[in-house]
C-alpha cells in the first residue's frame, strides 16, 4: 500500500508539472530594430571609392526648388497632411523602415533567397528541369537562390546601394536641400533627424536601387517587390522626412545607379555558371592528376551538380591571375593516412555526435530553404552596422565590403571544388545530420565564406574581430559535426577565406573612406 | 466484475506513437489501488508521403521507419478517476538517401481520465492531459526527428455505449491539442512565406477525433477504428522541401485493435493505416504490448 501511495503522488506530481508548465503565449518574439541618428552622418562619403561608377558625376540630379519656392510650400503642405495623423499601419510601417532603409532591403533580399532557395524536384523522367528565369514562378521556380546565386545577389544588391548612396551624398552636398522638418518646424516628424541634407532622399535612392536589382534577381516578386517600394516611399512622407521631390529625385537616383549595376551583373559570367558540358574535361583533368575516385552526386535521381562552372564568373576585389594563386594545393590523396584519419574522425561523429556538435552543426546549415551562409553573415554584418548606428552609406558600404567578398569568395570555392573534383565523405558510406549539398567536398564552402566575411567584419568593427573569428570557426567545424566535409575541407577552407577576404579588406583601407 | 475492467485498461493505451502519440481514449477504468503497466514496441514505416496536398516518392529517403518502445503505467486513484503515463524511446532510419537517424527518450506524458457520467451503458469521460520533451532532441531535422519538442496541453470528451449482455461497443471522442511553440537550434527560418528571424518556433495546435466499434469480453477485446486528426493551423511543406514543425499535418487513419489478457499477464497489438493526408507520411503501423496487472489493495 505504501509502494501505492508513492506512485500515485509521483504520477500526480508529473500530471501537475506537465500542466502547470504550459503557458497559453504562442506568439513569437522577433529581434526588434528600431530608427536612430547615426553616430556620424559621414557628410565626406561623395569622395569614397565607388565599385562600378566611375564618379558619382555618372549620374545626374537636377537642381532642387528652393524651400521659399511655391512648389515645395505646396509640397511641404501636402506632407504635413500625410503626416499628421497615421494609421497604426502606417505607423508601424515608419517604424519598420526607420530601422534603416539599406537594413530593410538587405533583409527582404534575405528573405527572398530563403523563399527561393530549394533545389528542383526531379520529374518524371528523373531529369531535374532547369528554373527558367522567363517563368520564375512555375516548378521549379527561378531562381534557385543556393548559395553561389544568393552571394551574388546580395553582392549586386549592397554595390548597387553603396554606389547610388555615394553620388547621393555627392547631391546632397552639392544641394544642401534640409529636411522638411528644418524647414518647417511644425512637419510632424517621427523618426529621428540628423543633420544630412534631404535633397535627394537616401531612402528613395536605397528603395529604388534595390528594387532594380531584387527584380532581376527574384523576377517572380514583382508584386512583392512593388509593394515594398510603395510602402518605403510612402513611409517617408508619413514620417515627415521627406517631402515628394526629395523622394522623386532619389528613385531616380537610384535607377540611374542600379541600371549602370546590373550592366556589369549581365557581363560577369554568371549567364554560363552552369556549363554542364564542361564537368567531362574536368573529371578527366583531375583524373589525370591522379584522383581515382571523383565526386559523384549522391542524389537518386543523381543531380547535375551545383553551377560548375561558378568558378569563372568575374570577381570583385581582385582579378583573375590573382583566383588562380588563390587556389588552395591539392587535397590529401584518397589513401593517404591524413584522408584515413579525418575520414575515421567523422565515422566516429557519426557513432557519437554530441548535442552541442548537432547545435553547432544546425546553426550553422543554412541549408536548402535558408538564406545560405552568405545570408547568414550578411545578416551579422548588418545587424553589426546597425548597432554601431552607422549612417545609410556607411552601413552600405560596411555591407559591400562583406557582401562583394562573399560572392568572391563563393567564385574561388567554387572553381576549386571543380578543379579537385574532390568525392564526399558520403561516398565512404558516412551520414548527415544536416543534409548533403550537391558539389564536390573540397573545399568547404562554408569554411571560405565565413572566414572571408569574418575577415573583413574584423576589420571594419575591429573590437569585435575575435568574436567573428571564432564565429567564422564554428561555422567551419559545423560541417565536420554535420559529416559532410572532412577536416582538411574545413581548414584549408578558412584559410583560403582569410586570404580572400584580406582583398576587400585593403580595398576598404584605400577608398577614401578613412574606416 | 473486478477483473475484466481492471485487466483490459493497460492494453487499451496502446496508441500509434507516429502521429498523436499514447493518449487514453478509452472508457475503461482501473480499480482502486490497481496498476497496469505496459511494455510496448511500435514501427511505423512509410514510403510515399503528402508534400502540401501533392503526393510523393522521394528516393532520397526510400522508406522511412519509426520506431519506438515505452512504458506505459495505467494507474487506478479510485473507481472513477485514473491517472496515465507514458515515456516513449524512439529511432528513425531512412532506407535511402544519406540522411542520419535520431535516437532518444521523446516525451513524457501524463493525463488524468474521469468518468463523469454513468447511466447504463452510457458513459461520459473527460480527459485532461499534458506533455513535456524528456530530452533534448533535434525538433526541425524532419522527417528524421523523433518528436516536435512542443510541451502540449490536451482537452478530450468521450463518449460511449457499450451493449451489457453482448460487449459490443461504440466510442466516439474529440480532442483539442494545444502546443507550445519550441526553439530551434537555427535563429531563422521560412513558414508561412515568409522569414522569421527567431530561433522560437510557432507549432499549430491540433485537434482528433475518432469513432471506434468492438467487442469487450472479460478475457479478450477486438475493435475497428477511424481516426481523423489535423492542424487548426499551419503551413505545407513546399514544393521539394522538408517537412517543418509549422506544418499543418493532416491524417485520416482506419485501424484495427485487439487484446487477449486471461488473467495478469496479456498482450494486445493494433494496426493502423493513413488514408489520406497532408504534409505527413503515409503510414502502415503497428504496435504489440505486454501487459502486467498489478493489484496493490488486497
Amino acid at each position: 500500500m505504501k509502494k501505492y501511495s508513492k506512485i500515485v503522488s509521483l504520477c500526480s506530481v508529473m500530471a501537475a508539472v506537465a500542466v502547470a508548465t504550459v503557458s497559453c503565449d504562442k506568439s513569437i518574439t522577433e529581434p526588434l530594430r528600431v530608427g536612430y541618428t547615426p553616430a556620424s552622418v559621414d557628410e565626406k562619403a561623395a569622395s569614397w571609392k565607388t565599385y562600378v561608377l566611375t564618379a558619382p558625376t555618372d549620374v545626374t540630379v537636377a537642381a532642387p526648388t528652393l524651400t521659399t519656392s511655391s512648389e515645395y510650400q505646396a509640397e511641404l503642405a501636402d506632407l504635413k497632411s500625410q503626416s499628421s495623423s497615421l494609421t497604426t499601419e502606417q505607423q508601424q510601417a515608419v517604424v519598420y523602415w526607420g530601422a534603416g532603409a539599406v537594413y530593410r532591403w538587405n533583409e527582404i533580399a534575405r528573405e527572398l533567397a530563403a523563399r527561393y532557395n530549394i533545389p528542383p524536384a526531379s520529374n518524371a523522367e528523373g531529369k531535374y528541369p532547369v528554373p527558367d528565369m522567363n517563368n520564375p514562378l512555375a516548378d521549379p521556380k527561378f531562381p534557385f537562390a543556393n548559395p553561389p546565386y544568393t552571394a551574388r545577389a546580395l553582392a549586386y544588391l549592397s554595390v548597387a546601394q553603396y554606389d547610388a548612396l555615394v553620388a547621393a551624398w555627392n547631391y546632397k552636398y552639392k544641394y544642401k536641400r534640409v529636411a522638411p522638418g528644418k524647414v518647417d518646424a511644425s512637419v510632424k516628424v517621427a523618426l529621428p533627424a540628423s543633420a544630412l541634407p534631404s535633397y535627394p532622399s537616401e531612402d528613395a535612392v536605397v528603395a529604388a536601387a534595390s528594387y532594380v536589382v531584387l527584380k532581376a534577381m527574384f523576377p517572380g516578386e514583382v508584386p512583392f517587390l512593388d509593394a515594398k517600394l510603395a510602402e518605403h516611399q510612402n513611409s517617408r512622407l508619413w514620417a515627415g522626412m521627406n517631402v515628394k521631390s526629395d523622394l522623386a529625385a532619389g528613385a531616380d537616383l537610384g535607377n540611374q545607379v542600379a541600371a549602370k549595376v546590373m550592366g556589369r551583373a549581365r557581363s560577369d559570367g554568371m549567364g554560363m555558371a552552369n556549363n554542364q558540358g564542361a564537368t567531362a574535361a574536368m573529371i578527366e583533368s583531375v583524373k589525370s592528376r591522379g584522383l581515382s575516385d571523383v565526386w559523384l552526386s549522391q542524389e537518386s535521381p543523381k543531380r547535375p551538380p551545383m553551377l560548375p562552372t561558378y568558378g569563372s564568373v568575374i570577381t570583385w576585389n581582385f582579378d583573375e591571375a590573382t583566383k588562380i594563386k588563390l587556389r588552395p594545393a591539392a587535397p590529401p590523396a584518397l589513401n593517404s593516412t591524413e584522408f584515413t584519419k579525418d575520414l575515421e574522425e567523422l565515422r566516429s561523429i557519426q557513432k557519437d555526435q554530441t548535442r552541442e556538435q548537432a547545435r553547432i552543426a544546425n546553426y550553422w546549415a543554412d541549408g536548402a530553404g535558408s538564406y545560405t551562409p552568405p545570408g547568414h553573415w550578411s545578416r551579422m554584418a548588418a545587424n553589426a552596422a546597425n548597432d554601431a548606428k552607422y549612417s545609410e552609406v556607411r552601413m552600405a558600404r560596411t555591407l559591400a565590403l562583406v557582401n562583394t567578398a562573399l560572392m568572391d569568395a563563393g567564385i574561388c570555392c567554387w572553381d576549386t571544388k571543380y578543379y579537385y573534383y574532390y568525392p564526399r565523405p558520403q561516398q565512404f558510406g558516412v551520414k548527415t545530420s544536416v543534409g548533403l549539398p550537391n558539389f564536390p567536398s573540397y573545399t568547404s564552402g562554408h569554411s571560405t565564406f565565413s572566414a572571408a566575411a569574418a575577415t573583413v567584419l574584423g576589420s571594419v568593427f575591429p573590437e569585435r574581430a575575435d568574436e567573428f573569428w571564432a564565429q567564422a570557426q564554428d561555422a567551419s567545424n559545423s560541417r565536420i559535426y554535420g559529416l559532410i566535409h572532412y577536416r582538411f575541407d574545413c581548414v584549408v577552407g578558412l584559410q583560403c577565406g582569410k586570404n580572400i577576404g584580406s582583398y576587400a579588406v585593403a580595398r576598404g583601407k584605400a577608398d577614401g573612406s578613412g574606416l | 466484475m473486478k477483473t475484466p475492467l481492471k485487466i483490459l485498461t493497460g492494453g487499451l493505451l496502446l496508441m500509434s506513437l507516429s502521429a498523436k502519440a499514447q493518449m487514453p481514449n478509452d472508457a475503461i477504468y482501473m480499480a482502486k489501488g490497481s496498476v497496469c503497466i505496459a511494455g510496448m514496441y511500435g514501427r511505423s514505416t512509410w514510403n510515399e508521403y503528402w508534400e502540401g496536398p501533392l503526393k510523393r516518392h522521394n528516393e532520397n529517403i526510400g522508406t522511412l521507419t519509426t520506431q519506438n518502445v515505452m512504458v506505459m503505467p495505467a494507474i487506478g486513484i479510485s473507481r472513477r478517476v485514473n491517472l496515465l503515463l507514458s515515456l516513449p524511446y524512439v529511432w528513425t532510419e531512412a532506407s535511402a538517401g544519406n540522411l542520419m537517424g535520431q535516437k532518444g527518450i521523446q516525451d513524457l506524458s501524463a493525463w488524468v481520465k474521469i468518468k463523469t457520467v454513468q447511466a447504463g451503458g452510457f458513459s461520459l469521460h473527460t480527459i485532461l492531459g499534458g506533455s513535456l520533451p524528456a530530452s533534448n532532441y533535434v525538433p526541425d531535422f524532419l522527417p528524421m526527428s523523433i518528436g516536435l519538442r512542443a510541451r502540449t496541453a490536451t482537452g478530450r470528451l468521450l463518449a460511449s455505449y457499450k451493449h451489457p449482455k453482448t460487449g459490443i461497443y461504440l466510442t466516439a471522442y474529440g480532442t483539442y491539442n494545444w502546443r507550445s511553440t519550441i526553439k530551434v537550434d537555427r535563429d531563422a527560418y521560412v513558414a508561412n512565406n515568409r522569414l522569421y528571424n527567431t530561433n522560437e518556433v510557432s507549432v499549430p495546435n491540433t485537434y482528433d477525433a475518432s469513432v471506434k466499434l468492438g467487442i469487450l469480453r472479460r478475457k479478450w477485446q477486438t475493435e475497428i477504428f477511424a481516426e481523423r486528426m489535423g492542424g487548426l493551423t499551419g503551413d505545407d511543406i513546399r514544393r521539394n522541401d522538408m517537412p517543418f514543425p509549422t506544418n499543418n499535418m493532416e491524417a485520416t487513419s482506419v485501424g484495427w485493435y485487439g487484446k487477449v489478457q486471461p488473467r495478469h499477464i496479456g498482450v494486445n497489438a493494433r494496426i493502423g493505416y493513413v488514408l489520406d493526408g497532408r504534409n505527413v507520411g503515409q503510414s502502415t503501423s503497428y504496435t504489440v504490448g505486454l501487459l502486467y496487472q498489478i493489484d496493490f489493495k488486497k
